[in-house]
């Protein structure tokens, strides 16, 4: 993904994001806190205001999109950058999952994958620092923290595609 | 009048020139300017309504000074938002556009000075005048159209960055040049002091950050409001005390902060201290104008307005078209550039204080009328370009292309 930023002395700084399509988000951060969105159609196309925000409601709205208020757990994954390299996920456990009946330790997720599983959410309620014998079941979220490469080891020790 | 009825009487209609400037959608300063002439001795002293007088605002010291005080944060604020480092990571591009704005608009200024005044320094003066874009009017315009969101921003606020360092320099010989006199070893002499003064504070700004980082440390925010305008209000009173441009202190002050992690804060807390007395300045600039004085100056304004116009048209349009921008968005930047403003009235106020000295009093008050007139023109003028920018567009497609 390309963003691009760049000084506008006097009045703050402009970010602009590459969404696909040839479209650009346009982020204008005010020294006032305040932030304006614009959406640029095409690379020749005048940018239109969508809305504008106040330094906290920007703050609120960006969580939102960042996934801290709530998770859509119908898509399989989502991933968050923690650090370059360092991401923490969000994992889906299907019905054929060979990960459901066992446990943190009898799958031995940390050993095989370098993934630590820092919470698991089941039937709405999050069970953080879950202990090493929680038994995995189908239908849970599991919230993973780990490298890329473990990320994906542990993906494929999720769906058995070893 | 009492003194505290008068400055009720000034805020209220700078209040209410702001609600005016709202309902029609212009921007503000012009609006500030016409109130204080209306309100001024020669407007609503002349007037009576139904045998009543209007309410007349003499000059006083406490608006004088209040003007003072405008002009120094607006300087300091230039100087707060001005980065060295910004500058020279985009030295290239920011010096061809200055450059390209300079020679066409400094030059074509000279000439038009030259012209209509018959005077060295009169030319110097006027070609200031009809260079300094309004920084001011031009980056709230942006804001508005949501032209900040489209790339060209970018060659115009380069060119302000860079008119707005040019304008440091060129206050600071302005200034000695018009208090200097007609002697030329007067001149040179405070245009020397001037300049070493101009080192001495550039020095300041350069290795004084740490003293300026602390000056700075503490919790209230009643202290650092106090403590930024102590130090600034003071260097710059200093300043004027040996004969050096204030203005030009208050924005080497503004540039020692600037790199002080206190800059966000200082520009929170002190933007209401810089637009209250900027806007006493604007009223002043009119309250100071004798509109009788218009009738004299309407055709060098029109002159003026007909030469420099085009000029940053050519000027904003060869910087688009530098920064690679199309035909379109090129054109844009020149029909923004138009606006004239705040800097060319501190550059009056500058002329003013020559009367009689450098300048005759004849010249030094038709230079300052022309520029009232010339910047309600103009920063009207230029708005209105900007809002209607769309068959100036479809010209510039049609005679250049479309592509960058």
């Amino acid at each position: 993904m390309d963003v691009k930023e760049s000084d506008l002395p006097g009045v703050g700084k402009k970010h602009e994001v590459d969404i696909g399509n040839g479209e650009q988000l346009v982020i204008v951060t005010h020294n006032t806190g305040n932030r304006e969105l614009y959406l640029k159609e095409s690379d020749d196309a005048d940018s239109e205001k969508l809305v504008e925000l106040s330094d906290r409601m920007a703050r609120m709205v960006g969580t939102i999109l960042e996934g801290a208020y709530f998770q859509p757990v119908s898509s399989d994954h989502v991933e968050t950058m923690l650090t370059e390299g360092t991401l923490l996920e969000w994992y889906a456990v299907e019905e054929d999952s060979p990960l459901v009946g066992e446990t943190l330790v009898s799958a031995n997720v940390g050993q095989r994958t370098g993934v630590t599983v820092i919470a698991i959410q089941r039937d709405g309620e999050v069970i953080s620092g879950p202990a090493p014998t929680t038994t995995i079941a189908a239908g849970d979220t599991l919230v993973v923290v780990g490298e890329r490469e473990s990320c994906e080891a542990f993906e494929d020790l999720l769906t058995g595609d070893l | 009048m009492a003194d505290l009825l008068a400055v009720g009487i000034l805020f209220a209609a700078v209040a209410l020139a702001g609600v005016a400037a709202t309902a029609s959608n212009k921007s503000v300063i012009p609006f500030y300017i016409v109130v204080g002439m209306v309100l001024s001795p020669s407007v609503a002293g002349e007037f009576t309504v139904g045998g009543y007088g209007l309410p007349v605002i003499e000059s006083s010291e406490f608006i004088d000074i209040g003007a003072e005080l405008g002009i120094v944060f607006l300087l300091f604020f230039l100087g707060l938002e001005f980065n060295l480092d910004r500058l020279l990571a985009s030295k290239e591009r920011i010096g061809a556009v200055g450059a390209i704005d300079l020679v066409i608009n400094f030059g074509a200024g000279l000439l038009l000075g030259f012209a209509l005044f018959r005077d060295p320094l009169a030319a110097f003066l006027v070609a200031g005048i009809v260079y300094i874009s309004s920084s001011a009017i031009i980056t709230k315009s942006l804001i508005d159209l949501g032209w900040i969101a489209n790339d060209e921003a970018d060659p115009m606020l380069g060119t302000l960055v860079f008119e707005d360092l040019f304008i440091a320099v060129y206050l600071t010989v302005a200034a000695a040049l018009v208090t200097g006199g007609s002697d030329v070893t007067a001149a040179v002499t405070s245009v020397g002091i001037a300049l070493a003064f101009i080192v001495g504070l550039l020095a300041l700004a350069h290795y004084g950050t740490p003293w300026f980082e602390r000056a700075l440390q503490t919790t209230s925010n009643e202290y650092t409001v106090l403590r930024a305008i102590g130090i600034t209000v003071l260097i710059s009173g200093v300043a004027l005390a040996i004969g050096v441009s204030e203005a030009v202190a208050a924005f080497f002050v503004g540039m020692a902060f600037a790199p002080t992690s206190h800059t966000h804060d200082l520009e929170n807390l002190l933007e209401p201290v810089r637009d209250t007395f900027a806007a006493v300045f604007f009223f002043w600039i009119g309250l100071e104008t004798d509109p009788r004085l218009f009738a004299g100056v309407a055709g060098l304004v029109a002159v003026a307005a007909v030469v420099t116009t085009p000029t940053k048209l050519i000027s904003g349009y060869l910087g688009g078209r530098a920064y690679d921008l199309n035909p379109r968005r090129s054109i844009r930047v020149g029909l923004g550039m138009v606006t004239r403003g705040e800097f060319s009235l501190i550059i009056a106020a500058v002329a003013v204080t020559g009367a009689g000295t450098s300048l005759s009093a004849e010249m030094a008050n038709t230079i300052y009328a022309f520029t009232v007139a010339y910047v309600l023109v103009m920063s009207i003028l230029g708005t209105v370009l900007m809002q209607y920018s769309a068959p100036f567009e479809r010209f510039a497609v049609e005679r250049f292309g479309d592509s960058a």
